[in-house]
């Protein structure tokens, strides 16, 4: 009974207050997200990264991080769509991982004296690999505490307007 | 909720200035105090003091039997309610009202049951969701409120809370907050300088002025039996007629008329005769017909009941009749007193 009752004032309490959780956890994501860029775009290796490919990782940063953001506050205000976004948004960080950090740990290292080393070494390969690895966790975290908390405020607010109808009729 | 008692209270501010001279009241449980008076009477010092805000100079405060003189305000049990509502404009009103319990870390299941219960009493349940700024005045004013209840403290005080609002609002939330105390029958301090508030709302007023307790008792007896010139000047709208007299052979004379003495009034005033005296009549003590001229200079009709300003002699009198007039500058009209106050001119005590 007790449990019961504590059940029921948690979904109320949805009612009145912010997933501050999952917004929380994503924006955590975005700051673990820029430990990742800020340690390949400081790498000095030559010239390998002086392509297209930086280019639209910058470019895809600034998106990801805006997107983050337009979904912290999304699901913050239990928007269920913006919590699949944050899902989506964490299963391309872990796809990231063998685009850029993956190629540059496997291609050679063209820079005079280094030639026996790969382009990103295994300590920042492992360094890259983890900060996305993680941001992807809370990202997928935060989709799926928001779609939970959503979806049971929807359904509870289902039932309150129900019984609403019902005392009125 | 518990007593409250302030026994001798005193105020002294760094430069000298006395706001509050001997402050002593004993507030029961469940009454609701009214600290009434003008601007820098020192009501409000009075409740800062009671609150915490202000360092008491003098005297002692005791709230629930404990000694709370030198506590600090957190630790005093007491909730505040502000006249500008001081809410969190980012926080929700939600978020406002459970602000307190969170920083107390009680539970979040127990702060949603006590802000939901407050809510319902306040008629705020619809408006969980919104910000101060989205709410009328009304609305905010019963946040603050809220917010206040859902600590049960001790005692609430009140500092002016009606004092923003309109008319209209501000009568209906005096009707709101009267309702509140009877439903939790909370200890409460009101600090006003509207006696429209102070009357309807107060189980016992307390009339300041200067820094000093005139009267404390009920808000008949302010009106009705008034302990000096000062109590009978401020309550009471419009305020009590005043004319210095002399009273002989069961007679009150003034320069501008004469009024009999009822035998009440002369047993009373034996120890004066020959003396002159101030006389109090209040407005609605005033009546058509009579011996006493008025010279009409507005007649102000208020549907109920009509305001007519005129003057005696050289005295200003101001009376109010219950029927509907339609006196026109100039105009004589003959009225009488059914009620007088007498003051002693050198004391300004009434004479009892």
């Amino acid at each position: 009974m007790a449990s019961k009752v504590k059940t029921l004032i948690k979904k109320d309490r949805l009612r009145f207050t912010k997933n501050k959780l999952s917004a929380g956890l994503i924006l955590a994501a975005i700051a673990i997200n820029a430990l990742y860029f800020v340690s390949i775009y400081r790498s000095d290796v030559g010239s390998y990264y002086y392509n297209l490919t930086i280019g639209v990782s910058i470019l895809y940063n600034l998106i990801f991080m805006l997107i983050a953001f337009l979904s912290s506050e999304g699901v913050k205000n239990y928007k269920i769509g913006y919590a699949y976004a944050a899902i989506v948004l964490g299963i391309v960080q872990i796809g990231r991982i063998f685009v850029l950090p993956s190629q540059a740990h496997a291609a050679q290292n063209t820079v005079v004296g280094k030639e026996a080393e790969t382009v990103m070494l295994d300590d920042q390969f492992g360094y890259v690999a983890i900060c996305l690895c993680l941001s992807a966790a809370l990202l997928i975290c935060a989709g799926v505490i928001g779609i939970i908390k959503t979806t049971t405020l929807r359904n509870y607010q289902a039932e309150l307007d129900k019984k609403n109808e019902g005392n009125n009729q | 909720m518990s007593g409250l008692q302030l026994q001798h209270l005193e105020k002294i501010y760094d430069n000298n200035v006395q706001a509050v001279f001997n402050f002593n009241l004993d507030v029961k449980d469940g009454e609701l105090i009214v600290l009434v008076g003008p601007s820098g009477c020192g009501k409000s010092t009075t409740l800062r003091m009671v609150a915490g805000l202000e360092d008491i100079t003098k005297g002692k405060l005791i709230i629930d039997g404990n000694d709370v003189t030198q506590t600090p305000p957190k630790d005093r049990d007491i909730a505040m309610v502000f006249q500008n509502y001081a809410l969190y404009g980012h926080m929700t009103v939600y978020e406002n009202m459970a602000f307190s319990l969170m920083l107390r870390k009680e539970s979040k299941n127990t702060i949603h049951q006590k802000v939901m219960a407050a809510a319902e009493i306040l008629d705020l349940t619809s408006q969980l969701n919104k910000k101060p700024a989205q709410l009328s005045g009304g609305q905010r004013q019963r946040v603050a409120m809220g917010r206040a209840i859902v600590r049960t403290p001790k005692v609430f005080l009140f500092d002016e809370p009606l004092s923003n609002l309109d008319a209209k609002l501000r009568s209906s939330t005096r009707r709101e907050i009267l309702l509140l105390h009877q439903r939790l029958n909370a200890t409460i301090l009101y600090v006003t300088h509207d006696q429209t508030e102070a009357l309807t709302l107060a189980d016992r007023i307390v009339c300041m002025s200067m820094g000093h307790v005139q009267q404390i008792g009920t808000p008949l007896e302010l009106y009705d039996d008034p302990s000096n010139l000062f109590v009978a000047g401020f309550i009471g709208l419009p305020p009590m007629n005043f004319f210095d007299v002399e009273l002989r052979a069961g007679q009150a004379i003034c320069k501008d008329f004469t009024v009999d003495l009822t035998p009440e009034e002369q047993k009373l005033l034996g120890w004066h005769e020959g003396k002159t005296v101030t006389m109090g009549v209040r407005p609605e003590h005033i009546v058509p017909g009579g011996t006493i001229p008025v010279d009409v200079i507005s007649n102000e009709n208020l549907g109920q009941n009509t305001l007519v300003n005129g003057m005696v002699g050289k005295h200003k009198i101001t009376c109010k009749f219950r029927e509907w007039c339609t006196y026109k500058y100039g105009d004589i009209v003959k009225v009488s007193f059914t009620k007088k106050h007498f003051f002693d001119r050198e004391t300004t005590n009434s004479i009892r």
